[in-house]
């Protein structure tokens, strides 16, 4: 983003030149497309002088007579430098037109504990800069990632607000530790537990939600080991680093704003069946199975009654025509407004952000509101000292409504069936002439497992849910630079999360009488202490060195109560203990350049951890890579077409740690427990130890090049790894003869191998501008090894993902359908040695299909013409497959769940040939077993491959719109539409999906897995935006 | 000045790193205790001990009880519990929640007891009676457990000629260690082991927990299911001739606040603690609909004799069959072994050896003289062996309804050759065993029954 300065101080330098009746060089900046470019910077002699360009672009600076070399810079653009002669009292009029630089090559990047050329950076690290985190509004900004970086795979996660993403930087390295990257804002390893409210209402938390995106300058996601090594043992599974806004000294006051309000609808339907077709598909059953008259309806009859009483109630409901899901869905409004301010002095910078984002869903009552504020301040104390201040205050509310399994749409993809009325129609009396209902009274049916259910009635009356969660994330940085080359940096950082989760229950009638509250408190306090070191080191000319060293250290303490309130009586369960880790590192980085294109660089971490015990507390964690700039050779120097040749190759080891904190401790209850028998306290084990504990190990090895061609105008990088995981924590279920169930230990190997590509490509330059982002990642995912253990070993909770050695991490692990038997209709399967059958047997489940994608990545398209801009980013999926784990149900058994219109595909008669059985109320003749009509099939994976327009935005910018006495720079309105079109094959309702999990472990194991999760939301947003 | 402000700063830095060491890393769980720290005194022994009958009864609340009834034709199909209706339709598989429960807990005592058994080193001031008390007991448990478990996941004792068939896994120490199932005859071979060494080290005298008398009246019923007879007449007299026990006057032996003067051993509950809720969940009726309702047949075969006090223990209901043994009361006790069951079970074993009918008949008739009142219904003085087997099964049969002991009678016949049909099943066709729970699985080797084959 073009930062926009007023310079009080370029004006005040003009100021004083007029009284020296100097020599003057002025003239205006601008861009490719004559657009002016105010605040870019020229500096005349290597910095002896300088001014930044106002904001009309234009400078001037007075300089002695005689020969001067001006500089001109921007960020974005590539470096001009002029030579020119002035005469005494000449004034030199020089305008100059900028160039985009593709790669920018003399940018920096964030790297762990500090930044680097991204020239001489040897390691694989994918930046995305802020612009494109907040060009859509997404329900978390890590969403915003996603297409934007090759081998990084985000997948959001549903439509309900605030729901969390998945991210997945170069596959699935960890089967039940935490698979997720780490996040660190501004060096803050930051809190980031999603499962602090486990998935109840069928939704985790998002720890990230509460980070407001119009903070965020830049992201980092650090993919090898060169990269990540530094982090050891928290690195494997990648690195995403935020980099939060500062203001800039001497650069007088700016200010942006932004708003943008929209609305959110749904990006697609369930196709679920209307009463007559419901009724219709039940009759066939009922009569397939040999019943007569009218078929029963579930909370209505039951088969036992006799025809009269049946077709009583059958007529009864045929006159009614529920569309449960038109009932839980609308239209959600969404509003953000925010406000950046920087400010720079002599000694000092700030940054200051407001905002506030009402993010409503599609689902009815659903929305999450985010109230955050910032203030980033740095104050250059005296030479050698700085302070650098950090500190964010955030509020999320959710307004939680019941999602998939828990009820809301979910209810209305299931047990709601179309002829249930939301309410009595008219009063019910009983036998005895007493009210049963009254007129008006909401209609309550009870699923098969006994819940008292109507999305409308809870969402309206009988429940209201609120989740609240205050964030502050704060850092103290001091700079101390005592000698030359040498800086050391002092850093404290507090993390402070707060979640507060109100849920208040009203009587419901025929179920409770009484209302109920419950209160659910969490709250984790995070510090982080690091010192580093950092030295720079130029020998001689062609060698440079620079060395890091530093020390951290990470508490976090986290602490959660509960309070029941039934009929006014309070009964506090408050949990004192908090659950505890730390952890203590020490590490180093040391680099070497010779002759500004050979690069070699080391790195290693000392990582101990409160989580192992002390036979294996302390990992090691090194890292080497080297690099070598090709393009700087002399026979590449001239190049027309090669502008940028750089190949690179690292190899290291990182870790994984991201386990309960008490994992390894042997325990026995309390001996206060409460617990008595026979009026004695009793003492029992909980579980059991494993002083052998330790980190999860990556090996990887990376090799990339980068290239740019014809002056960078298309750049390209192509790398390649192999990551292999040893050591991967399993949290197993042990033989229940053992007396325990579960036991944490290091048995895995993952392998995950791959190339990733990305491209850009400026097509069209000049007054009509086209630029092509792209990128594509192949990643391979193989689980090598868990030891003596079975598929059965570990499960992705309720979802039927393994571990199958020699297939990918979270494979579907289900009987394989074949096919409906043309003769009599019944679904036939497939046992372990293909041979056909129509015995539905846990004994014969087997890998049918992975949730892993073969390839992954996105697309961006930029077009400018002279005012205007459009950009289109698609993100496409080839080859993963999905478990429409709800299907089973929706498509299965006739049962009181309501059935989609794809059953219509059915078996009637022979010959048929159908896409699903004979239709039955009775789940043995699938070859279930009785009242288990949970049919886990391969007939419900299926191919989940899309391609998907996740933005397209139209915008018009006007450069300096003087409105009265106001002139606002950069005015820009835009519209943008997410989600507008998916291509798929995928019949159900979102080929993109990351349902609700119970676990870390399910996370790892189940993607793609969809059981009633709510679909992602099409929005339609206007955006307006402008600074001055 | 400056400069040593400068330095003190990078000193105070410097600091920073060394203070950091291995302290730092140390956090210990709160709430609970460390295992090293957990068994210490014999107090915590005691208590460790204590958290078996806990288990013990958690399981024995009815829980077990009503998952062997289900797998007779006592019971109605259970339509509103999917796991119930797999029990009893002898299809149970290993995602099968609530006996995958039944299973764990047991297991979970087993590695107590044997915590129990290998931790007298590190007791402090434990002396040899109470460790041998503390053996004993923990041993008795371990038997119990393992009994109940090869009752319910293997195939009967006697249904393979040398009891080679698959029983359970059997557990006599507290590892970790994946093991694989033993036969029945090592699972019978150990529980008598265990029961034998309770019977002579258990004290006399033990509160509502075991005792001599406790471990005999198991020993009478093990022996019993293998076809022991001897044995099982043996133990089964030194507990009725004791004269500790005497049978109750009224037919309820679940009582509140009081154990029945009948119970050999049992489950306590108090009115803070109730142990009786898988009987009371299930079979209530008093307070709404149960769970759990009997079967016509059971019905008819209560109602035959109208002079049988018994007869009001099944109500009718329009048609369904309630059982109202355990209403009336929020919390009782449950006797598990009871001078009924053990007069019942000694006059079938005496009238099948064809020895001491005179006892047997005593038997039957005591027992007969309560559910009918003085002198009616009696058995002869001159009836047949076949008369009292005949009589007493019909009284075991009546007197433990629900009680969850019926199923073993059965099979045992099965065993014996009787041509034992449960609906329109064999006693012994491959559901009967329940299938064991997915976790088992999760190491290679281990043998899963196998499933169906009962409808």
């Amino acid at each position: 983003m073009r930062t926009k300065i007023f310079l009080v101080g370029a004006s005040m330098l003009m100021f004083i030149s007029s009284f020296v009746q100097a020599q003057t060089v002025k003239g205006i900046v601008s861009d490719e497309n004559n657009l002016v470019l105010p605040g870019a910077s020229v500096l005349a002699d290597g910095g002896a002088k300088g001014v930044s360009t106002d904001m009309n672009g234009s400078y001037s600076l007075s300089l002695s007579a005689g020969e001067h070399t001006i500089e001109f810079s921007f960020i974005g653009y590539q470096k001009q430098s002029k030579k020119i002669v002035l005469t005494a009292g000449q004034t030199l009029e020089l305008n100059i037109s900028m160039q985009p630089d593709a790669v920018f090559i003399d940018d920096v990047v964030v790297v762990g504990y500090g930044v680097q050329r991204k020239k001489d950076v040897t390691g694989n690290i994918a930046t995305v800069d802020a612009k494109k985190i907040t060009a859509l509004p997404t329900p978390s900004f890590e969403a915003a990632l996603q297409g934007q970086a090759a081998g990084v795979q985000v997948t959001q996660g549903s439509g309900l607000a605030g729901s969390a993403s998945t991210i997945r930087v170069r596959g699935t390295a960890s089967v039940s530790a935490g698979g997720d990257p780490l996040y660190v804002v501004d060096g803050i390893p930051i809190t980031q537990d999603y499962f602090i409210r486990g998935n109840g209402g069928a939704m985790n938390n998002n720890p990230l939600a509460t980070l407001n995106p119009n903070d965020i300058e830049s992201v980092e996601i650090l993919k090898d080991a060169s990269a990540t090594a530094i982090y050891g043992s928290r690195g494997a599974n990648g690195v995403i680093l935020i980099t939060t806004k500062r203001g800039a000294k001497k650069k007088g006051l700016s200010i942006d704003f932004t708003s943008r309000v929209g609305i959110s609808t749904p990006a697609s339907l369930p196709n679920m069946t209307n009463t007559e077709e419901y009724l219709q598909l039940r009759q066939e059953a009922w009569e397939n199975d040999g019943g007569t008259g009218y078929v029963w309806l579930p909370n209505y009859t039951t088969a036992d009654d006799d025809a009269e009483t049946r077709a009583l109630a059958f007529r009864e409901a045929m006159g009614r025509d529920i569309d449960w899901v038109d009932r839980t869905i609308g239209t959600g409004v969404k509003q953000m407004y925010s406000v950046g301010l920087r400010k720079g002095g002599e000694k000092y910078a700030l940054y200051a952000g407001l905002s506030y984002d009402d993010n409503e869903s599609y689902l009815i009552g659903n929305g999450y509101e985010r109230i955050s504020g910032r203030i980033n301040f740095d104050y250059t104390i005296n030479k050698w000292l700085k302070a650098m201040v950090s500190s964010s205050l955030s509020r999320g509310t959710n307004s939680r409504i019941d999602a998939a399994w828990s009820g809301g749409l979910g209810d209305a993809m299931s047990n709601a069936l179309p002829f249930y009325p939301v309410r009595y129609d008219e009063t019910v009396l009983d036998e005895d002439g007493n009210v049963l209902h009254p007129e008006d009274e909401y209609f309550i049916w009870r699923d098969e497992f006994g819940g008292a259910k109507n999305p409308v009635g809870y969402r309206e009356s009988f429940k209201s849910w609120k989740n609240i969660e205050n964030r502050s994330v704060n850092n103290v940085r001091l700079l101390i630079n005592p000698i030359k080359n040498l800086n050391i940096v002092a850093s404290g950082g507090f993390d402070w999360m707060f979640l507060r989760e109100e849920i208040d229950e009203a009587p419901i009638p025929t179920v409770r009488d009484f209302s109920q509250s419950f209160l659910n408190v969490n709250y984790i306090l995070n510090w982080n202490y690091s010192l580093t070191a950092n030295y720079d080191w130029d020998l001689l000319e062609d060698h440079k060195f620079g060395f890091l060293a530093g020390t951290e250290f990470q508490r976090s303490d986290s602490y959660g109560y509960s309070e029941e309130v039934t009929d006014e009586i309070p009964t506090p369960q408050r949990n004192g203990n908090p659950s505890q880790f730390s952890f203590l590192s020490y590490f180093g980085r040391a680099n070497y350049t010779y002759k500004d294109r050979y690069l070699v660089q080391a790195t290693a971490r000392v990582d101990g951890s409160s989580r192992f015990g002390r036979n294996n507390r302390y990992g090691f964690f090194p890292s080497v890579s080297a690099g070598w700039i090709v393009s700087e050779e002399d026979f590449l120097k001239d190049s027309k077409t090669i502008s940028f040749l750089k190949v690179k190759a690292s190899y290291g080891l990182t870790g994984n740690a991201n386990i309960p904190d008490y994992a390894r401790f042997g325990t026995y209850s309390a001996a206060d427990n409460g617990i008595l028998y026979g009026n004695e306290n009793i003492l029992f084990p909980l579980q059991l130890a494993n002083p052998n504990l330790q980190w999860e190990t990556s090996r990887v090895v990376d090799a990339s090049v980068e290239v740019g061609l014809w002056k960078d105008r298309v750049t390209f990088e192509l790398g390649a790894y192999n990551k292999l995981s040893q050591d991967v924590l399993m949290n197993v279920n042990v033989s229940p003869s053992t007396g325990f169930t579960n036991y944490w230990d290091n048995v895995a190997e993952i392998l995950n191998r791959g190339v990733e590509f990305s491209i850009k490509s400026r097509n069209l330059v000049g007054k009509f501008e086209w630029t092509t982002e792209f990128n594509v990642a192949r990643n391979y995912n193989e689980l090598v090894d868990i030891g003596n253990y079975t598929p059965d070993a570990v499960s992705g909770g309720t979802n039927d993902s393994r571990v199958i050695v020699g297939k990918p991490i979270g494979s579907f692990y289900l009987v394989e359908f074949s096919h409906v038997d043309q003769a009599n209709g019944l679904p036939v399967y497939l046992d372990l040695n293909g041979n056909e059958t129509y015995d539905y047997d846990n004994a014969i489940r087997k890998y049918v299909g992975d949730g892993l994608p073969d390839f992954i990545g996105g697309i961006t398209n930029s077009f400018r013409y002279k005012n205007w801009d459009m950009q289109a980013l698609a993100i496409f999926s080839v080859g993963a497959k999905i478990f429409d784990s709800s299907a089973k149900r929706q498509l299965g058994v006739v049962s009181s769940w309501n059935m989609r219109t794809d059953k219509f595909d059915r078996w009637r008669q022979p010959g048929d040939v159908a896409e699903f059985p004979i239709l039955t109320l009775d789940e043995t003749k699938y070859g279930l077993d009785e009242g288990f009509p949970w049919w886990n099939t391969s007939l419900f994976v299926y191919d989940a491959s899309y391609f998907r327009l996740r933005n397209l935005a139209v915008g018009y910018t006007f450069q300096n719109l003087k409105v009265k006495n106001m002139t606002f720079n950069n005015l820009r309105l835009a519209v943008n539409v997410t989600n507008l079109f998916t291509l798929t094959n995928f019949p159900g309702l979102d080929p993109e999906v990351a349902r609700d999990f119970e676990n870390a472990q399910d996370r790892n194991l189940s993607p793609n897995v969809t059981y009633l999760t709510p679909p992602q939301e099409r929005s339609y947003n206007f955006t307006l935006s402008f600074a001055f | 000045m400056k400069i040593n402000y400068k330095y003190l700063l990078i000193l105070a830095c410097g600091l920073m790193t060394l203070s950091a060491c291995d302290k730092l890393l140390e956090f210990e769980p709160g709430d609970v205790i460390l295992a090293e720290d957990a068994l210490k005194t014999p107090e915590d022994l005691q208590r460790l001990l204590n958290s078996n009958y806990d288990v013990l009864a958690n399981l024995y609340d009815g829980r077990v009880q009503v998952l062997s009834e289900l797998l007779t034709d006592n019971l109605s199909f259970p339509e509103d519990n999917n796991d119930y209706a797999a029990v009893y339709g002898r299809q149970t598989n290993f995602f099968t929640s609530t006996t995958n429960g039944v299973y764990s807990d047991f297991y979970r005592a087993i590695y107590r007891c044997n915590t129990v058994l290998e931790s007298f080193d590190f007791i402090n001031g434990l002396s040899e009676s109470e460790q041998n008390r503390i053996e004993a007991e923990a041993r008795f448990i371990r038997a119990l457990c393992h009994w109940s478990l090869v009752k319910l996941y293997a195939q009967p004792y006697n249904n393979t000629p040398n009891n080679s068939h698959l029983g359970i896994v059997l557990r006599l120490e507290a590892s970790q260690e994946p093991l694989s199932r033993n036969t029945v005859a090592e699972v019978y071979d150990s529980i008598i082991d265990d029961l034998l060494f309770a019977h002579s080290n258990l004290p006399i005298e033990n509160g509502f927990y075991a005792s001599r008398k406790s471990a005999a009246g198991y020993l009478a019923h093990v022996y019993f299911l293998m076809n022991e007879l001897p044995n099982a007449n043996f133990y089964a007299s030194e507990v009725i001739n004791s004269m500790e026990f005497t049978l109750d006057s009224d037919l309820d032996r679940y009582e509140q606040d009081n154990i029945s003067s009948e119970t050999v051993f049992g489950i306590v509950s108090f009115s803070n603690d109730f142990r009786n809720e898988g009987f009371s969940n299930n079979y209530r009726s008093d307070i709404g609909t149960p769970v759990l309702s009997m079967s016509e047949s059971v019905f008819t075969t209560f109602s035959l004799n109208p002079s049988d006090l018994r007869n009001e223990w099944i109500e009718n209901n329009n048609g369904t069959y309630y059982t109202t043994r355990f209403n009336g009361a929020n919390y009782f006790n449950v006797p598990l072994v009871h001078l009924t069951g053990l007069h019942l079970l000694r006059a079938e074993a005496l009238a099948t050896e064809g020895i001491d009918l005179d006892v047997a008949i005593a038997d039957v008739n005591a027992i007969r003289t309560r559910a009918f009142g003085e002198g009616i219904n009696q058995l002869p003085s001159d009836a047949s062996a076949e008369d009292i087997i005949e009589a007493a099964r019909e009284e075991m049969f009546k007197e433990t309804i629900c009680e969850g002991v019926w199923i073993d009678y059965l099979k045992r016949r099965g065993t014996l050759g009787e041509d034992i049909i449960i609906r329109g099943a064999p006693y012994d066709c491959p559901g009967m065993a329940l299938q064991f729970p997915n976790g088992e699985t999760s190491v290679s080797g281990f043998q899963l029954n196998p499933e169906g084959g009962c409808n």
